[in-house]
This record gives structure tokens, C-alpha cells and sequence, in this order.
């Protein structure tokens, strides 16, 4: 048990790592010298081996969520949880709604609450999978999207210590503890999307570097970017989703915590006694 | 009907080309193919799914967005069209037209990377892309293919849901009138779950094999990605480029050799393979030419006109003839699916035109119910012949 | 084939268990039929065959059982699923993928089954339930019929020796379910594969059944499990089809499970009454609580409902009756305004309310929708009627909520969550949701499916005390013998047009198709019910 776990752990923090860097990488790479670089003949490859590396820390996580979630009773869960918020999607997509808000981040933060780290890194990737599938768009932005969803659902656990420390379980302070963290999380997903998407849009970064550019400049290009084109959406994003855990947290927490038990029980053989 | 991992291939090239150039002829070329490959398309499918927004009016928006959006942050090159006072933040300074080149240039990039997956969309059906999921990820395929087959039962059960709430007097005023909507949808789903649950271990399905196996694959994994991740440490900030990289690709190898023998671990067949022809090979090979010209670089080709910059100065793009004739590849697709003058050159699954048809008529005359079309039509009505229910790994 | 020894079993979390001491042997193509009252173990039984219970639930399990040679307890369902074939309840809840062929195929490919393997079983299996017409078609475009059949086939796949059914025909209309039924016999005859039926409506089945294994209410311990002979073990039990609590009360020998058994016997009575005249239906006073008045609605261009007049009175139950598809339920949508009609009027309580809002009509009509279950969301039962008074913004009050609990038996269970109760409790509960405003009319479509016998009774005897008091009642139902005991008036409909209304004796009496047991027994003579022939014949109820 404790080898899995360690496993784990290493799997989350190196992919979370490669994650991080390599949606940083267009800030400091006007700091890097240029033989570190692969010269300028190969400048574009670098969106398509952040690719690469993305794609396998994402292939990494599936393999390693699944092995929870591998059961008939996990799968048929998932599949049910995740058609009935990839339908949810169609509010956004339908029915435009004020900027990103989105209602799918809901059901994959409590989701991820209820049952665990690895069902919510499943339930939020596999929503914007199967959503994407219905409304005929898969696009070139749904694996980053699978992926920054996936690690909202997985990191939702993280507010169970939180909410055992205000003892709230069940009460209001709960509903806070989830509306902030679907709150943050609302924009964060929408700054690493652009983070993500950034490099597509402008093109390579070597290309403008001069002798004196200091990564500031690229953060302070990456804010005006931000700015222009998605703080007022992310900020719909933020509050939509408090809205809605404030809203309906308490009782769908209860009706997945219900289910709850008939989902996880495993029988054990040695649990025969006579009447 | 082209394989759908033939035209994962095509996709593949034509993201690799329209990443890896910025050169307008090429551009221009690439997401011509497209816009050939999706016309052909549109003329064959039976029933073509409604395109969210189809990239003509994409690029209209994208374009002169990054154009603009470029020229106003960044202030290089020679040719100044006029200056904002260097006062303003980040907006300051010489407005340039090879900075507004560039912009414009990576928004046709973009509308060509979009016009790709509407072409992907458009030529692979739903259940189809599943089927491409390969076997170590068995679990997830079976959660998607669960979820397409519930979107229609959600959608059934919404209405019954509305109707029955709508007779106990319930009116929608509020944000919170929505719960009595959503409970009933939630509940019902999880114990429609638990059914489907049983009935799949009634039928003898097996979860994830927890084998011992399975665990050393999963520390291997772990293993290659820390791999990977100091191999790129390396090579980006101590500079040690061949042991970063060689770090990196044995991280990578092992992670990639142990999802294919997790993959092998779970024995599965195929009812319906969907079989790989000649023509799939055609397409594959002529992809593959079109992206490894533009990513490889070979002796004797001159590929400086791929690496075209518009800075410092503006300067007429060049073109290589050779290059040009290895995009057109990407038109491959678009020359194999017209079948009916074709048939003689290669094989043809018999009975295709007429299966189509008659499933089609088939949906026409089922009677869906009244649904929100758009979901229910790319969900339902996909006209999918020789489709592998659940993943192979491999074309047979 | 099937033994069963000193079998107990309880739930996770349960007070009492849910099998005790079941004992029984079955032997091989048997075709036969579990029994009992709902909540008395049918369903926990058959899990047990195939491994189900307790792999899949939990639970402390004790006894051995065997089935075919195999200990489920320690081969898994995975092993069992190879000699154990199951079908469930729900026709919709079966399936992982969406077209026939490779939802049969799913379950042999994850076997890894060599292909031309697969492909040799598909066919046979598509042609011993005549699905080869449908194999190309997506599962949602199938009647419930269909999918039932679809779902046998799926569990056969396997080739195996037995298959398990719990109660496969209770979601589906009454064609449907001779359908599945035919196939079932077809497979017993033809194979020799060993059935385990569990079924509500046994006279359906019970002609075809040759052992019945009888659970005991868990009530009412004192009787134990009964596996038999189908004509021994039914004179034992309380709850039977008409036809055969009539011989058990007359003593026919050897019991007749069908009408041409009945018929033989019944004759020879019936010669020695003379025939007297059906009673006629009482002369219509009052007004009329609900009306439709020459009401067309459209769907899509086509007509569901043709120039339909029809009236429910004060104090009165109608009985709807039709096949599928005839536009019953969209004629019940229509009177609480949830389907606008393309012109005629509807009127409720002698006001015309064509074209209003539901939620207004729903105050002083009740509608319970054939799917009760997506009304209930609360926590309790006693939320479920707070909420829809508070929707329609009357005060929630004890004075209203109390009596209608009391009324339908849910007192006990005030502060149950409703998804945990039986069908039964489900039911009512929904309808006491509805009926919380005290309306003047009540809607019920199809409230029978999924209920035993003495549910059905209850829902019988409620509706008939609801009627005493003044409400009007229109009832849509496929079920003839609950008709035949709760109808006042009964009124046929066909493709959207009315065709028959009238005494439930005149309209029901004749008709093949919608005659219950009683009538066909006895032609002529108006008689629907077991007392209605008793008394006719001049017998005193025994006790």
C-alpha cells in the first residue's frame, strides 16, 4: 500500500510539475540562452513538445485514476455523472450565458469532493471529452481543457481538511469552504487556458528577443493578453460558481453522500455468519 | 469510409504544418487542402452534423483579432505605420506592419488548426473517435461510451422531470426553483447506475485487473515521468542538452512502454474491426510526407522559405516547389472519398452506400421525440458503419 | 439444478433480514415462477443464483446454495455469468452501448472470444429471439418489448443453463409483454434452458409455469418457502389471479390456470342460472367535473387526438383503456394543460381553463404521471407535501398534512427518505403530493405497473374512498382486473378517437381484448369480479 501510494504522490507532483512548466515556458524562455534553445530553426517545435509532454502526464493520470475507478459499479457511476454534466454544457453553449460561466464545474467539484481525488480528475476530463463529442466540436483546445478540468476534480479534496477543522460538515461553512475553492478555481481554469493557448496565439517568443528584454516583459505582454481578452470572462466564470454552490451544494452533497455507500462497498468473503 | 485513425493521422499533419510555419504560401496551401478535404466531405456524409461555426467566419474574427492584438503589443520592425506616445503601458511605441504581418499570419494559422478539426468532426463519427481509445484505457472508453448512450435517457427523463414538477404547481422564478429540476435528474441517474452496474457484472464484466503487474507498470510510469521531468530541468536551466535529452526520451519511452503493455494486459476482442485498406495507407503516407518535410530536415532540400519572419523587416516570403508538392498530400482524403469512380482502383467495402442510406431512413422514420436537435442529432445520428463499439489498440 | 440450502441473508445495514431460511430444489428445464408479496425477498432470491447477493451487495450471507454444479459464493458473478443469464426490471438500464449487435457482442468480446466465436453466437442468439430485423437499429428507437428481448439476448450470449428474469414485464404494456413472454416459453420448450421467472401479474404466466416457489411474507413468518408443482403449491397462497381464487373458493379439480381449463368447469355452473340481464349503468347526475370538449390536438402535423368529447363527473371513476399509442396519455397531458389542443376547450369544475398554466390548473386537478418517481426529490415524506403546498402558496399545515398521511397509510414513514420505500409506498407518496391541495379531480396514468396484488387492492380501495367524497377520478390503465374492480364507467380509445363509453359490464364485458377473467368465464352476465360471480352463482363467501 504504501509503495502505491508513493507511486501516486510521484505521478501527481512530476506531472503537476511538467504542467506548470510547461505553461510557464513562454515567460522564461526569452531568458534562456540561445543554445539552450533549440535554435531558431526548430523555434516552433516547442508548442508541439509541450504538447507532447502534456499529453503524457495526461495519459499518466488516466492510467493511474483509473486504477480506483475500474470496478462495474465506479464506471457506471462515472458514465451516468459525466453524460448528465456533459448535457449540463449545453446551458453554456445553447443558451449563452454572461461570459464563461460554465455550470459543468459544479459536479465536478463536488464530485471530486464527495468520492475522491482520482473519480473527479476522471469526472472532470471525461466531461469535457463527452460534451465535446455531443455538441460536434471536438477542437484543438479540449485536451488542455480535459486536462485543467481533470485537475480541478482532482485537487477538490483538498477541502475536506478545511472542513474538518470549521467542523462544518453538512453546514453553511462547507458551502463556503466548496464556493471558494470553485470560486478560485474559476479563474484559474481560465488563466491557464490562456496560458495554454497563449503560445498559439502570438507565436514564438525568441523571435522578439533583444538584448535587454527581461522576462517581465512577458509577463507584463501575457497580463495585457489576459486582460484584454479574459478577466471579465473568468470573473463570470468565478462568480457563477459560487453561485451555484451556494445555491445547491447542500443538497446534492447529500444525495451523492447517500449514494455513497452503495457505490464504494467491496464484499469481503470472510463476512458470513450465521442467523 | 476512411479509417479514423487514418485521418488522426491527416490531423496530426496538418496541425504539425501549421505549427511548425509561418510562411503565407504554405499557410495558404495547407488550409486550402482543408477547406477541399471538408467540401468533399459535406457532399458525402448522409448526415452531417451542424458545425458549431465554420472557419471562414472563425478566421474572419480571428484574423485581423491577432493581427491588432499583436501590432499593438509589440513594437519591432522597420516599417512604422504610426506612433503611440510611449507613455502608455505596454502599448507604447511604434506601431509596425511586420508586427501586424505576423498577427495576421498567426491567425490564419489558427482558423487552419481550427478548419482541421472540423474536418475531424465532420468525417468521424462519434463512436468511431471511442473506438480510437486505445486498450490501456479500456475503463475510459466504456465511461464514454455509457455516457453517449445516457444522453438521450437524460434528456428523456429532463422532460418527465419538467412535466412532473410543472403538475405540483412548481414555477421557475429563481435560481434555487432550479433544485427541484436537478434533485430528481441526479438521483435518478445514480440509481439508474446502480442497475446498469449490475447488469454489467451479470454479464460478467471485469474491472481494472489490480495485479501486481499492473502496479510495477504504474511505478514505471511514475519512474519515466521523473525521468522526463529533470532530462527538461536539465536541458533548460543547467544546459546539458544531450543528457536532458536523453534523459527525456528514455522517461518518455518508458512511460509509453508500459501504457502499451498495460493495454496488453487485458485480453479483449473485436466483433466488428474496422478493416484498413489500401486507401487508408495512401492517406497515412501522404500525410506523413506533407509534416515530415516541414519537420525534419532533409539533404538536399533547401527549407529556408519554411522559417519565413517578417522581422526586422518585411521582405517577400519564398517559396519552394517541392515543398508545395508535399502539402498537396494533404489533400488525400479528399481525392479517396469519392468512391464511385474510384471503385476500380481500390477495394471498397461492399454495401456501404446502401447501409447508409437505409440508416438514415431509419432515424427519419424512429421517431426521437422532441429534443433539443442539435445534441440529439450528433448523439443519434451518426451514420456509422463498421464501427468498433469499444477500443481495438490496433487496425486488423 | 438449482438447491438452495438453509439460505440466509441480510443486507448491509438492514434490521431484518431479507431471506431467511430458504430451502428449495429446483430441478433442470424447469420453468419456474417466484412468488410473494412485494418487499418478501423475490428479488434478493434470484441475485443469489447468479452471485449477485452478496458479491454485489454486501451483506452477511449464510446457507450454501449450488447452481449448476457451481457454489456462487466463491466463483464470482464473473464465473456465474457464463452458466447464470440475468434480465433486470428497467428495459432502460441495461445497456452500454447503443446499437443491438454490439450490445450482444459487448459481453463476448470483454471474454475475449475469438472472432468467428462471436460472431456464430450473435446469430444464434438474434434468431432465437427474432431480432434479426433489428439488428442494425439503435437501442433507443426500441419499444420496451424490444429491449427486453435485446436484454435476453445479451444475457444468452453465453449459452447458459438458466436464466433469470425479475420481472421483466412489469415496465411494459401488455403486448409487449406477451412478446417477451412467447420468447421465454419458446426458449424452455425448445432448449430446455432452465427459467426463473419473478412476476407481479401471474396470470399471464401462470399457465406456462410448471414449478412456483412461494416466499412468505417477512410479516408473517410462520410459512416457509414452498417450491412445487404449480397446482400444488397455488392453493396455498393468498394473493391470486381471479380465475384461480374462483376454483380454489369452488374447489375445482384439477385447477385451472386458464380460461379453456376455466370454461370446462364453469359451463357445467353457469347452465344451471339463468341468464339475467347485465346491470345497467346508473342514469349521470351532477356536473361534470372535467371536460373535454371536441378537443383536437396535433403532434408534428399528425392528429393524436380526434375531435374527443369526454366527461368525468362528480363522485365518479373512468377507466381509459386502449393500446399503446392510442392517445391516452396525451389526452390526461391535455386536461391539466400540460399539451395545448389545437382547438376544442377544456373545462375544469365549470370553467374553461383551455390554454391556462399548469401550475394553476394542477391546484384543483391532481395528475400522477406513469413515472412517479421523477416527482420526489425531498428528504422526507412529509417534505414532499410541504413543498407542493408551499408551491402553490397555501400555508403548510399540520390540520391538512396529517389526515392525507394518515389516509394513505404513510404515517409511519413521515420522516422516511421517499426514495428508500417500496413502489407501493413510492406511489402513494407521490400521490399524496398531488393531492395535498385537495383537488377536485384526480389523473392517474397506468398505477398499476410495478404493484403486487394487494397493493393494487389498496390503490383499489383508496381511489374508491377518494370517489365517495366527492372527487372526480379518471384512471388510465392496461390492467383489465383493476378496472374491472375500481371503474364506475369505462371508456375505450382508439388512434385518438373515443370509440366505446359506457358501464364497465357493457364496454368491458364483450370485448377479447379487454375482458377480464370473471367475464370471459362467464359471458354474458356482466360479472367482472370474483364477488360480482360468487354472488352470482348463489355462493356464500367461506371463510
Amino acid at each position: 500500500m504504501m509503495r502505491a501510494a508513493i507511486t501516486r504522490w510521484v505521478i501527481y507532483l512530476t506531472s503537476a510539475s511538467i504542467g506548470v512548466i510547461a505553461f510557464l515556458y513562454p515567460f522564461f524562455l526569452p531568458m534562456l540562452p540561445k543554445e539552450a534553445v533549440m535554435g531558431s530553426a526548430h523555434a516552433q517545435d516547442a508548442p508541439l513538445l509541450l504538447t507532447v509532454l502534456v499529453g503524457i502526464c495526461f495519459a499518466a493520470l488516466l492510467v493511474e485514476a483509473q486504477a480506483q475507478a475500474g470496478s462495474a459499479k465506479m464506471i457506471a457511476l462515472l458514465g451516468v455523472l459525466v453524460s448528465i454534466n456533459a448535457l449540463l454544457r449545453f446551458v453554456e453553449v445553447a443558451a449563452p450565458g454572461p461570459g464563461g460561466f460554465s455550470p459543468i464545474f459544479f459536479l465536478i467539484a463536488t464530485t471530486g469532493y464527495v468520492m475522491g481525488g482520482r473519480f473527479g480528475f476522471l469526472m472532470g476530463a471525461l466531461t469535457l471529452f463527452v460534451s465535446a463529442l455531443i455538441t460536434g466540436g471536438v477542437g484543438p483546445w479540449l485536451p488542455y481543457q480535459m486536462f485543467t478540468a481533470g485537475w480541478m476534480g482532482m485537487s477538490a479534496p483538498l477541502c475536506r481538511p478545511a472542513v474538518r477543522v470549521l467542523r462544518g460538515e453538512g453546514t453553511w461553512r462547507e458551502v463556503v469552504v466548496l464556493a471558494l475553492f470553485a470560486g478560485v478555481w474559476g479563474l484559474v481554469y481560465g488563466a491557464i487556458m490562456n496560458l495554454w493557448f497563449w503560445p498559439y496565439a502570438v507565436g514564438p517568443q525568441e523571435q522578439h528577443w533583444q538584448p535587454g528584454m527581461h522576462w517581465t516583459d512577458g509577463v507584463m505582454r501575457y497580463a495585457a493578453f489576459y486582460l484584454a481578452t479574459s478577466l471579465a470572462w473568468d470573473a463570470m466564470r468565478l462568480a457563477g460558481n459560487m453561485l451555484l454552490m451556494f445555491a445547491f451544494a447542500l443538497p446534492t452533497l447529500r444525495v451523492l453522500r447517500r449514494f455513497q455507500q452503495r457505490f464504494t462497498f467491496t464484499y469481503r468473503p470472510m463476512e458470513q455468519v450465521g442467523i | 469510409m476512411i479509417h479514423p485513425l487514418a485521418w488522426l493521422i491527416w490531423l496530426a499533419a496538418e496541425l504539425a504544418v501549421l505549427s511548425a510555419t509561418r510562411n503565407p504560401f504554405y499557410l495558404a496551401i495547407a488550409i486550402a487542402c482543408a477547406a477541399v478535404v471538408l467540401l468533399c466531405l459535406r457532399r458525402r456524409t448522409v448526415d452531417a452534423p451542424p458545425m458549431p461555426l465554420s472557419p471562414l467566419r472563425f478566421g474572419l474574427v480571428v484574423l485581423p483579432l491577432a493581427a491588432l492584438f499583436n501590432a499593438l503589443t509589440v513594437h519591432i520592425g522597420r516599417t512604422v505605420l504610426l506612433r503611440l506616445p510611449a507613455t502608455l503601458p505596454l502599448l507604447g511605441g511604434p506601431i509596425t506592419l511586420e508586427a501586424l504581418t505576423f498577427g495576421a499570419l498567426n491567425g490564419l494559422a489558427l482558423t487552419g488548426i481550427y478548419a482541421a478539426f472540423v474536418v475531424l468532426n465532420g468525417a468521424v463519427a462519434v463512436r468511431a473517435l471511442v473506438g480510437l481509445i486505445p486498450r490501456a484505457f479500456f475503463p475510459v472508453a466504456v465511461v464514454t461510451s455509457i455516457a453517449l448512450t445516457f444522453v438521450p435517457v437524460t434528456l428523456r427523463h429532463w422532460q418527465q422531470i419538467r412535466e412532473a414538477q410543472a403538475i405540483r404547481g412548481h414555477r421557475i422564478r429563481g435560481l434555487r426553483d432550479w433544485l427541484p429540476l436537478f434533485l430528481p435528474l441526479l438521483v435518478g441517474g445514480l440509481e439508474h447506475a446502480f442497475q446498469l452496474a449490475e447488469a454489467m457484472t451479470a454479464r460478467g464484466f471485469a474491472g481494472a485487473q489490480e495485479t501486481a503487474g499492473a502496479r510495477r507498470a504504474r511505478t514505471l510510469i511514475a519512474g519515466g515521468l521523473l525521468a522526463l521531468l529533470f532530462g527538461w530541468l536539465l536541458w533548460l536551466g543547467w544546459r546539458q542538452r544531450t543528457l536532458g535529452i536523453t534523459l527525456m526520451v528514455l522517461g518518455g519511452s518508458a512511460v509509453v512502454a508500459s501504457l502499451w503493455w498495460l493495454g496488453r494486459q487485458r485480453p479483449r476482442t473485436t466483433y466488428r474491426p474496422t478493416r484498413w485498406y489500401p486507401r487508408d495507407s495512401a492517406v497515412a503516407l501522404a500525410s506523413g510526407i506533407a509534416a515530415a518535410v516541414f519537420l525534419v530536415a532533409w539533404p538536399g532540400l533547401d527549407r529556408s522559405s519554411i522559417f519565413f519572419y517578417p522581422y526586422p523587416a518585411l521582405a517577400a516570403p519564398g517559396f519552394n516547389g517541392w515543398i508545395a508538392l508535399a502539402l498537396g498530400g494533404l489533400l488525400a482524403p479528399a481525392l479517396l472519398t469519392a468512391p464511385t469512380q474510384r471503385a476500380w482502383l481500390f477495394r471498397r467495402t461492399p454495401g456501404e452506400d446502401e447501409v447508409l442510406k437505409r440508416d438514415a431512413t431509419v432515424q427519419e422514420r424512429s421517431k426521437v421525440g422532441s429534443m433539443p436537435s442539435h445534441a440529439l442529432s450528433v448523439a443519434v445520428r451518426q451514420p456509422d458503419v463498421e464501427c468498433p463499439p469499444v477500443p481495438t489498440g490496433e487496425p486488423q | 439444478m438449482i438447491i438452495f440450502r438453509d439460505v440466509s441473508y441480510t443486507y448491509p445495514g438492514a434490521t431484518r433480514p431479507a431471506l431467511r431460511h430458504v430451502d428449495f430444489h429446483l430441478p433442470e428445464a424447469t420453468f419456474a415462477l417466484v412468488v410473494g408479496r412485494s418487499g418478501a425477498g423475490k428479488s434478493t432470491l434470484l441475485r443469489c443464483v447468479n452471485g449477485l447477493v452478496p458479491h454485489f451487495s454486501g451483506g452477511t450471507f449464510a446457507g450454501r446454495l449450488a447452481v449448476a454444479g457451481l457454489d456462487p459464493l466463491s466463483a464470482t458473478p464473473r464465473v456465474m455469468s457464463r452458466y447464470v443469464g440475468f434480465v433486470f426490471q428497467n428495459p432502460e438500464a441495461q445497456f452500454v452501448l447503443d446499437r443491438v449487435e454490439d450490445e450482444i457482442a459487448f459481453a463476448l468480446e470483454n471474454a475475449a472470444m475469438p472472432r468467428q466465436e462471436m460472431r456464430v453466437r450473435v446469430e444464434e442468439v438474434l434468431d432465437l429471439l427474432d431480432l434479426a430485423a433489428l439488428r442494425e437499429r439503435k437501442l433507443e428507437t426500441l419499444s420496451g418489448g424490444e429491449r427486453q428481448r435485446v436484454a435476453i439476448a445479451a444475457a444468452l450470449a453465453f449459452r447458459p443453463r438458466v436464466l433469470v428474469l425479475d420481472e421483466p414485464t412489469s415496465q411494459l404494456d401488455p403486448q409487449s409483454a406477451e412478446d417477451v413472454l412467447n420468447a421465454l416459453v419458446r426458449l424452455n420448450h425448445d432448449l430446455g434452458l432452465t427459467i426463473l421467472l419473478a412476476e407481479h401479474r401471474l396470470e399471464r404466466v401462470l399457465q406456462y409455469a410448471d414449478h412456483v416457489i412461494a416466499l412468505p411474507d417477512t410479516a408473517d413468518g410462520a410459512r416457509g418457502v414452498l417450491c412445487g408443482a404449480t397446482r400444488e403449491v397455488l392453493p396455498q397462497l393468498e394473493l391470486l389471479p381471479p380465475l384461480v381464487a374462483l376454483a380454489r373458493q369452488l374447489n375445482w379439480q384439477p385447477l385451472p390456470l386458464t380460461t379453456k381449463e376455466g370454461l370446462h368447469f364453469s359451463r357445467a355452473l353457469a347452465e344451471r342460472i339463468p341468464l339475467a340481464p347485465p346491470p345497467t349503468a346508473a342514469p349521470r347526475h351532477g356536473e361534470a367535473r372535467l371536460a373535454l370538449r371536441r378537443v383536437w390536438v396535433h403532434y408534428d402535423q399528425q392528429p393524436v387526438l380526434r375531435d374527443i368529447s369526454l366527461e368525468v363527473q362528480r363522485g365518479e371513476i373512468l377507466v381509459l383503456m386502449g393500446r399503446n399509442g392510442s392517445g391516452k396519455t396525451t389526452l390526461l397531458k391535455t386536461l391539466v394543460g400540460l399539451v395545448r389542443p389545437t382547438s376544442g376547450q377544456v373545462w375544469v369544475d365549470g370553467r374553461e381553463v383551455t390554454g391556462e398554466d399548469v401550475a394553476t390548473i394542477c391546484r384543483r386537478v391532481g395528475y400522477l404521471p406513469q413515472e412517479a418517481d421523477m416527482l420526489l426529490f425531498a428528504d422526507t415524506v412529509r417534505q414532499e407535501l410541504e413543498i407542493t403546498l408551499r408551491n402553490h402558496g397555501l400555508l403548510e399545515r399540520d390540520a391538512t398534512i396529517e389526515p392525507l398521511l394518515a389516509q394513505l397509510g404513510l404515517s409511519a414513514h413521515a420522516g422516511r427518505y421517499p426514495r428508500d420505500l417500496s413502489v407501493g409506498e413510492r406511489q402513494r407518496v407521490a400521490l399524496g403530493a398531488i393531492t395535498v391541495t385537495q383537488p377536485v379531480a384526480l389523473l392517474l396514468d397506468e398505477p398499476t405497473r410495478g404493484l403486487d396484488y394487494a397493493a393494487k387492492e389498496a390503490l383499489s380501495a383508496l381511489l374508491r374512498s377518494w370517489r365517495d367524497a366527492g372527487m372526480a377520478i379518471l384512471v388510465v390503465t392496461h390492467d383489465v382486473e383493476f378496472a374491472a374492480r375500481t371503474a364506475d364507467r369505462v371508456a375505450l380509445i382508439s388512434q385518438g378517437e373515443l370509440i366505446a363509453e359506457g358501464a364497465p359490464a357493457e364496454v368491458m364485458g364483450a370485448s377479447p381484448l379487454f375482458a377480464p377473467q370473471m367475464a370471459r368465464l362467464f359471458p354474458g352476465r356482466g360479472w367482472l369480479t370474483v364477488e360480482d360471480s360468487l354472488r352470482g352463482l348463489g355462493v356464500t363467501d367461506r371463510p
